[in-house]
């Protein structure tokens, strides 16, 4: 059985294409832990082991190595998010979501970052082709997130005239700063205090709201 | 880097300090976006995740301080609305201005990834929208849903 690998259109047999998911699994490891310009093909190799030809095989050189781990590691924090967020229709479903992503980087004490984030810092002035991957793959993450926020306003819980789009955008802003002072802390905190005041804002949003539409009845009782 | 995280304590130190009302926090968030956009300008190369953890901390300790320290002034003299400074005459405050400044440090350090990976500076303005929207009297944010935010507190 063959499949076509993607990116040069060559057919993969399954032997191939178990030792290609084998090489980009070992460089999203070591790229995770001591980043993309600390990682060489020769730490791919050890880790992974495989032959030099055999990765050579695969990959013309580290770019085109790098573009898979984009993917590898989007693929995976997209698929976590989706089961995550796809059916997150309350304040209290986002603060979940919170602390599932807090929870999980305090086992680390948040030393390796968001992958996805820690990834696209470092290839965006690198290489084009991997930038507006990790470029797009933010966009599906951000959209999941105007998905949740979406459902908060159909259920009233976030006024008709709120933003969703540019709220997603700064609550993905927040939550990729958060992890970024939270690695440079090697310490959750600041990522939570981030999450959480962002979620703060977007909640006060409703309650603001409701405030508005309040206060002329309570006029026209006087 | 040393020098990097230097400079920008340095130009913040000072331009934090002029800061006592919405509009001079508006130039404020403009001058640091206008820095954040501009590729090897010190601020660029001073969020970098690389160089020494230890000095990267210290630099962000002490930018989050200068941030904290405006905030709380802004929110003790009553010269933002908002949301939460119905709390700056409660002992809150003070822990209130330190979040906030979690949120804006944290939102100028993802905002900025974002918007180099986008090569658009609307990220980092969405980003900070949020993280200002304490300052904005009119909480414009839920009022107008128009796109990007030069029109709002900046």
């Amino acid at each position: 059985m063959t499949t076509l690998d993607a990116r040069n259109g060559r057919r993969l047999t399954a032997r191939g294409e178990k030792t290609r998911a084998r090489i980009v699994a070992a460089a999203a490891d070591l790229i995770n832990v001591q980043g993309v310009g600390a990682t060489t093909l020769d730490d791919v190799i050890l880790a992974s082991g495989v032959s030099k030809s055999q990765l050579y095989h695969h990959f013309a050189g580290k770019d085109a190595l790098v573009r898979a781990v984009v993917d590898h590691v989007g693929e995976r924090i997209i698929q976590r998010e989706r089961d995550a967020l796809g059916h997150v229709s309350t304040i209290q479903g986002l603060r979940r979501w919170r602390d599932a992503l807090v929870q999980n980087n305090a086992l680390r004490h948040g030393a390796y970052g968001c992958a996805l984030g820690s990834l696209a810092s470092e290839v965006s002035d690198q290489d084009d082709a991997a930038r507006r991957a990790a470029s797009q793959l933010f966009i599906e993450w951000q959209e999941l997130l105007a998905g949740v926020l979406h459902r908060l306003q159909d259920g009233g819980a976030l006024p008709p005239e709120a933003s969703i789009d540019q709220l997603a955008t700064g609550l993905m802003g927040a939550l990729q700063g958060g992890y970024m002072l939270a690695q440079t802390a090697r310490d959750v905190t600041p990522m939570a205090t981030s999450i959480d005041m962002a979620l703060a804002h977007i909640e006060s949003l409703h309650k603001h709201e409701v405030g508005q539409r309040q206060r002329p009845a309570v006029e026209q009782v006087q | 880097m040393r020098t990097y995280f230097t400079e920008v304590l340095a130009r913040e130190r000072a331009c934090l300090a002029e800061v006592t009302d919405r509009t001079m926090l508006a130039d404020w968030r403009r001058g640091v976006v206008k820095e954040l956009m501009t590729p090897q300008s010190p601020y660029v190369l001073a969020l970098r995740q690389t160089g020494s953890v230890r000095d990267r901390a210290d630099f962000l300790d002490g930018w989050r301080g200068l941030i904290s320290g405006t905030v709380d002034r802004l929110l003790q003299s009553g010269a933002t609305g908002g949301t939460l400074c119905s709390s700056a005459q409660s002992p809150n405050s003070d822990v209130d201005a330190q979040k906030i400044a979690v949120l804006i440090l944290a939102a100028l350090h993802g905002g900025s990834t974002l918007s180099r990976l986008a090569r658009d500076p609307r990220p980092l303005n969405d980003a900070l929208d949020l993280a200002l929207a304490w300052a904005d009297q009119d909480n414009s944010l839920a009022k107008t849903g128009t796109s990007s935010s030069t029109s709002k507190i900046v």
